[in-house]
């Protein structure tokens, strides 16, 4: 059979599947929606969508297809297309299987929340635009689903409508998006006047890309994937309910700005300044980030982090010209982070929403499974040998070191790795042993299958993915083989050495007293102060400023003296210089009027 | 009718102490609290000049009687009160001072600029030695005197 014709036609029940409550919500009042109905739904698709992975893994099919033009001009047409091909092929099924684990967790999590419904249903909206981003041929429909994620985004992150804090941080999100916004527009206008068309699949020039459109590609990637410079929105997202972060903020939408540097490759590739760029902006956000991740309490914040730091190693592979290792990256990412959120969020519940790392102790002994996922996906997460993160991390550490790079970016890429470990195992130090330190009568509880089924799924695949992904699909450019024994262990170095780390840092504030407060311990644990430092006086001037310019200067300038002060003005200052030279002898001015007008009537009678 | 009589509202800019009395009662304030913007025509009137501080910086347990604004009814309102609502700006003090926070920030992001610039000169690759070829490493192919001894050429293995 056509391998194509069932590619598409798989991936278009997928899509179609997905589709269905978003279509069945104004029709019938019985089958209404419901939370498990949409969970129910997602695993469908799910499993549908295995077809075409498996098909473009054993036979390598990809397609093109397009099925609607918008004739928008004569000669600029903008076809509904989708391109099927590795990135998307492998990216609909692990979306889906980590969106249906976070959808059962979510069952069981937002089971008190009254407005269930609307959450799913917002939940399955920002899939849909997910995915019609990654399979998305132009930049149109790719701009659409990057719009589609930012707005919700913000309203996922806003839910709880009632708290200042979290309108505050969606307001964030949406701000920082749009500025990466900007870029994107940027790029797509030139892509417009230069090359006609926003279709993604035309051939590259073969000179060098002329870097502006680059930079606008590399800042829209910077807003929505929270580089450093456009990075405050993801710690704060964390406002959001744990299922929003573990779906947005650590599998999906953080990834659609690296996505969008993996589909414009061929663009960046012969640029070596762009790539540049991309390499130490992803070194330096990977170790602010990891740097920032060290001191923090709140254990959503350490995985926000961490997360940012993760963000950062893909830029970095960017930087190196490597896309389909960025992408191996963000496939085996995506299942352990979620992984980790989801054991956060079972754990916060537990401790009736108590989310303070000083103020848990000892989970080990009262939630055995969650916590066990917890160690394995933090070891997946440091990329322990043969776990699904090593396949990515370490093949990117190995380029790293074989490559002609900047020094600078390439150590502190290794730092940062260090960094992560021992963030990690503080994170697990405080959360699992120890004696506990919470209240005593918590609602420790995880006996609910909504809770350890999608946890144990999402483990397997942090076990698996790594192993089934690399085996299955074959690499594009030919990976590093030789090396010296010290660059091929680099990365495990830094990871041992980065728990060593920990190690002692535990002991020693276990046995020594410590001052309480250094310049470093601020600096990290206040963010490298850069959210205080730009927020404050920018959003200062910006309103302040506006305030006067629309309300003193427009009211007082265009209708007061413009108008009748103005006038005043300037017929007062007439009115003084002229009242100096006549002399007001009234009197004598009439005589003088009446004696001329009788000299003249006498003269001509 | 149900708008609010000509005497709450604000009025022009107060001369007389008496007048500065009527407009610090009428805004509910003290005497010795109430100041007025400057008289430099930019239309402020008799409004007082309260602090700038936002809401960020009230007491988030104390019962006020809009408790998501942090404002008592009759409490004289900012002027910019648009603008420090908890929504925006926050003017609470940080733990550690402003220049303390500039110079820390300017100081990372400087030496992260300037040793990506260092990284940029001095970059790290695999070590490379210009390629060889074996016997007199193509020395007459290159040009060499046929007539001369070729230099001895010492190959080295990795």
């Amino acid at each position: 059979m056509e391998t194509t014709l069932l590619l598409n036609t798989s991936l278009l029940l997928t899509l179609a599947i997905i589709l269905t409550p978003t279509l069945l919500l104004p029709m019938s009042k019985t089958s209404s929606n419901s939370p498990t109905t949409i969970t129910r739904t997602v695993k469908t698709a799910f499993l549908i969508s295995l077809v075409p992975m498996t098909l473009f893994m054993l036979s390598g099919t990809e397609s093109i297809t397009s099925y609607w033009e918008w004739k928008f001009t004569t000669n600029f047409k903008i076809p509904l297309s989708f391109k099927m091909d590795q990135y998307s092929m492998m990216f609909f099924p692990i979306a889906l299987f980590v969106t249906w684990s976070i959808l059962q967790f979510a069952t069981w999590y937002m089971a008190s929340e009254p407005h269930i419904t609307k959450f799913f249903f917002y939940l399955l909206t920002f899939l849909i635009a997910m995915l019609i981003l990654t399979i998305a041929n132009n930049m149109f429909l790719l701009f659409i689903g990057w719009e589609g994620v930012g707005m919700m985004s913000f309203l996922l992150i806003g839910w709880w409508q009632g708290r200042a804090e979290a309108n505050t941080a969606a307001l964030q999100a949406v701000l920082y998006n749009r500025i990466g916004d900007i870029g994107l527009i940027l790029s797509m206008a030139w892509l417009a006047s230069t090359m006609n068309t926003w279709e993604m699949q035309q051939a590259p020039l073969p000179t060098q890309t002329p870097t502006l459109p680059l930079l606008g590609l590399i800042l829209a990637a910077t807003g929505k994937s929270a580089q450093f410079g456009l990075h405050p929105w993801l710690p704060a997202a964390m406002e959001g309910p744990t299922p929003v972060s573990a779906l947005l903020h650590s599998s999906t939408m953080v990834v659609a700005g690296i996505f969008l540097l993996i589909r414009t490759h061929p663009l960046l590739a012969n640029n070596p300044t762009a790539l540049t760029l991309c390499l130490c902006l992803g070194a330096l956000s990977t170790l602010f980030a990891a740097t920032c991740a060290l001191t923090q309490n709140d254990i959503k914040k350490i995985i926000a982090f961490s997360t940012s730091s993760q963000l950062g190693l893909m830029m970095v592979t960017i930087g190196l010209n490597l896309p389909q290792l960025a992408f191996l990256h963000i496939s085996t990412h995506a299942f352990f982070k979620a992984m980790l959120f989801l054991c956060s969020g079972t754990i916060i519940h537990s401790l009736n929403g108590e989310q303070d790392i000083r103020k848990m102790g000892g989970l080990q002994k009262m939630l055995p499974t969650t916590t066990s996922c917890l160690t394995i996906g933090n070891l997946a997460l440091m990329g322990t040998p043969f776990l699904a993160g090593f396949y990515s991390k370490d093949l990117i550490i190995e380029s790293l070191n074989t490559s002609y790079l900047n020094t600078w970016a390439l150590l502190l890429t290794l730092l940062a790795t260090s960094f992560t470990a021992t963030y990690s195992l503080r994170m697990t130090l405080l959360v699992q042993t120890g004696f506990p330190r919470t209240p005593t009568n918590s609602p420790t509880n995880e006996n609910n299958p909504m809770i350890t089924n999608p946890i144990t799924r999402l483990a397997l695949g942090s076990i698996l993915a790594g192993l089934l992904i690399t085996s299955y699909i074959t690499p594009t450019k030919t990976p590093p083989m030789t090396m010296p024994t010290t660059t091929k262990t680099a990365a495990v170095i830094a990871t041992a050495l980065g728990i060593a780390l920990a190690m002692e840092l535990s002991t020693m504030t276990h046995t020594l007293t410590y001052p309480k407060q250094n310049p470093h311990l601020n600096f990290s644990s206040s963010l490298g102060y850069f959210n205080p430092l730009m927020h404050r006086p920018n959003t200062t001037n910006l309103l302040n400023s506006g305030q006067k310019i629309a309300s003193h200067l427009i009211d007082l300038s265009w209708y007061k003296k413009m108008g009748p002060e103005g006038l005043t003005d300037l017929q007062l200052m007439a009115i003084k210089t002229s009242t100096t030279l006549h002399t007001g002898l009234i009197k004598t001015y009439l005589g003088s009027f009446a004696l001329s007008i009788i000299l003249i009537l006498s003269t001509q009678t | 009718a149900s708008e609010m009589s000509k005497d709450l509202m604000p009025g022009p800019y107060p001369r007389t102490p008496e007048e500065r009395a009527a407009a610090a009662k009428k805004y509910n304030m003290r005497v010795e609290d109430y100041e007025p913007y400057p008289d430099d025509g930019f239309g402020f009137g008799d409004y007082p000049k309260l602090p700038d501080k936002s809401a960020h910086e009230r007491d988030p347990w104390y019962q006020w009687d809009q408790p998501d604004v942090r404002h008592n009814w009759g409490q004289p309102m900012h002027w910019d009160f648009d603008m420090y609502i908890r929504n925006r700006v926050d003017t609470s003090p940080t733990p550690v001072p402003w220049h303390t926070m500039r110079k820390h920030f300017l100081l990372f992001l400087s030496t992260m600029l300037i040793m990506f610039g260092l990284g940029e000169i001095y970059p790290s690759y695999r070590p490379v030695g210009p390629k060889q070829y074996p016997f007199n490493d193509l020395y007459l192919e290159r040009g060499g005197d046929p007539n001369k001894e070729p230099p001895v050429v010492t190959h080295y293995e990795i």
